[in-house]
């Protein structure tokens, strides 16, 4: 499978020149199976570009969207506007004849659908509602451990601790290789559970919440994210074979995060697990898995 | 009276290289006047960094002045600083959009599963201050004015006056020739060549004679131009002008500077570039200056004047 990065920032979109190394846009990933099928994760304001892309075909699917005859897989970890707010300027959705599957957080397919109506009030939104885009979306809610197979994909999610709430882990399997998308999740100090990181575990590539520095998750744990420390113990606990750290404050410049990467990488060896190599996410990185 | 550009970007925020000059924050204008609480006017995502400002200068009381509610307009506010301090006063200034209370618009984007601090946790104190189009009113010393605009939904225009300056906002509006934009969704542009149904003629004619009239002599005019003519032309329902509009307004209304404002989230500074300096050249022989809002921008309306 191929991993696309597109948004790879925390809570609220950061403009300007401190962020243009690693990209402000808020999440979104994309992988495209041997098949050439889509799937997107989450939909924050990095789901533009995706679209903009897609119709201008600079990636391997096989559908073509731009003619409306595309289906596309959503994951979305939780509904904070961060993970949503790009949905309803992803430029498929406007075009009918296209599907889109969303699989969201929540325990019926009503609920994932009114999350997203919600986003498209009148109040809010110059769409009114979400019947007014081209596109046909079928929603489904998923809870807890579920697996389900698209295309070539076999996807699984886990319900994880974030703040007050949770928000969705993916596994995501193809040919025996195993990506997984951690965003926006918050331990307890006791560390991840024996179950989370057997979720985690032996994954070729793990994509891992990194929102904060240690000093700054003393003040914040209750806010349900991770620091750099927490993804190196849980990357190590794992034996995942790469680390991408994800989802940085939106107060973070590129040098914060080039010197966030470069500790967690220190903090890697010193849990003997320097063979795991490191990198942060950035907007535009491609990797082949 | 100062006026300073935190987000000058439209329908939502762009980061990248592209937008490092102009800037990739939706829209966000703070007024400063000399020993008053600030004014500032629609809370995008540039509401962010002024909060962080404020915070630092230690203000209590704010009042923010709110053109519409779509997302573009307020989605900063949830990360705006001073709202999760203790003894801050905000005053939110908006129409009242249909029959919902504006606390409850609001209290939405705050909500489950959206966001985790509902409006009702925050420290400071938020109050909802429900605007009829038309009124009048006062912000300690400074004079408000405000006038609807064409937009779905319906946006409101605002004019401040203080010490004989005055700057005027006009963000989201269409021109008022081809199509009235209310509370109905609208899928398509009009199709060529089909007049204009009698009463929203007149609707429109009254429209544009109210922002004339709220313009008259402005200081400085800050108007949405989204849209190039030819990107206007493919869609006029959209709610959003051109720079040619906007110099129509201007002029008719004496202003003395015209701000370019609500940039399209997929144009580029150069971009941007060749369209101030096109427009520029057009008004060479003008009385009118253009000039184009970039984040960070200082505009001040005093002695001296610009």
């Amino acid at each position: 499978m191929r991993l696309d990065v597109w948004g790879v920032r925390g809570s609220i979109p950061a403009p300007g020149p401190s962020t243009n190394r690693y990209g402000g846009n808020t999440p979104c990933v994309s992988v495209i199976d041997a098949n050439g099928h889509l799937c997107v994760i989450d939909m924050g304001t990095g789901v533009v570009s995706l679209g903009t892309a897609v119709l201008q075909k600079t990636l391997p699917i096989a559908e073509d969207f731009g003619a409306g005859a595309g289906e596309a897989t959503v994951l979305l970890s939780h509904g904070h506007w961060d993970h949503i707010q790009g949905f309803p300027f992803f430029a498929p959705v406007f075009i009918p004849g296209n599907t889109l599957n969303i699989y969201g957080n929540a325990r019926s397919a009503d609920r994932v659908e009114a999350v997203l109506e919600g986003q498209m009030n009148p109040q809010f939104s110059p769409i009114y509602t979400l019947k007014n885009l081209g596109a046909k979306i079928n929603f489904e809610g998923i809870r807890e451990e579920q697996c389900f197979r698209v295309s070539n994909l076999e996807i699984c999610s886990m319900e994880l601790p974030h703040g007050e709430t949770t928000a969705l882990a993916f596994q995501i399997k193809e040919q025996g290789k195993t990506l997984v998308y951690a965003s926006d999740v918050g331990y307890p100090i006791a560390g991840a559970s024996d179950a989370i990181i057997e979720f985690y575990q032996g994954a070729e590539v793990l994509i891992h919440d990194s929102t904060y520095t240690p000093e700054e998750q003393e003040e914040r744990r209750y806010r349900g994210l991770s620091s750099y420390l927490e993804a190196a113990a849980v990357a190590h606990r794992a034996q995942v074979g790469k680390l991408v750290l994800f989802h940085y404050d939106q107060d973070h410049s590129d040098d914060t995060v080039d010197e966030n990467v470069r500790k967690c990488g220190q903090e890697l060896e010193r849990l003997g697990a320097g063979q795991i190599e490191v990198v942060g996410a950035f907007e535009g990185m491609r990797l082949e898995i | 009276m100062r006026v300073r550009f935190w987000g000058v970007r439209g329908s939502f925020p762009v980061p990248g290289r592209q937008t490092n000059r102009y800037g990739g924050n939706t829209s966000c204008v703070e007024v400063e006047v000399p020993g008053h609480a600030p004014i500032v006017i629609d809370a995008g995502t540039g509401l962010r960094q002024l909060g962080k400002s404020l915070v630092r200068n230690g203000n209590g009381l704010i009042h923010l002045l709110i053109s519409h509610t779509h997302w573009d307009h307020i989605q900063g506010l949830p990360y705006f600083s001073p709202l999760y301090n203790e003894g801050n006063e905000l005053q939110i200034y908006a129409r009242q959009p249909g029959d919902t209370h504006l606390g409850a618009v609001f209290a939405h984007q705050n909500d489950g599963p959206y966001f985790p601090v509902p409006l009702e946790s925050l420290k400071a104190r938020v109050q909802f201050n429900e605007l009829l189009e038309g009124q009048q009113f006062a912000i300690g010393d400074v004079k408000v004015r405000c006038t609807r605009l064409n937009h779905p939904w319906i946006a409101m225009a605002y004019r401040l006056d203080y010490q004989g300056k005055s700057v005027v906002y006009c963000s989201d509006t269409a021109p008022f020739r081809d199509i009235l934009l209310e509370h109905e969704f609208i899928a398509a542009p009009p199709s060529a060549g089909v007049p204009l149904d009698k009463m929203h003629e007149i609707q429109l004619r009254m429209m544009r004679e109210k922002l004339v009239d709220l313009c008259r002599g402005a200081d400085f005019l800050i108007y949405d131009t989204q849209f190039t003519p030819a990107e206007y032309e493919a869609k006029p329902h959209w709610g959003h002008s051109t720079p040619d509009d906007a110099i129509a307004i201007a002029r008719e209304a004496g202003a003395k500077t015209l701000c370019l404002f609500h940039h399209a989230p997929a144009r580029t500074d150069d971009e941007q570039d060749v369209i101030l300096a096109t427009y520029q050249h057009l008004l060479r022989d003008d009385d009118l200056e253009l000039v184009c809002a970039a984040e960070g921008m200082v505009v001040d309306l005093g002695e001296g004047g610009l």
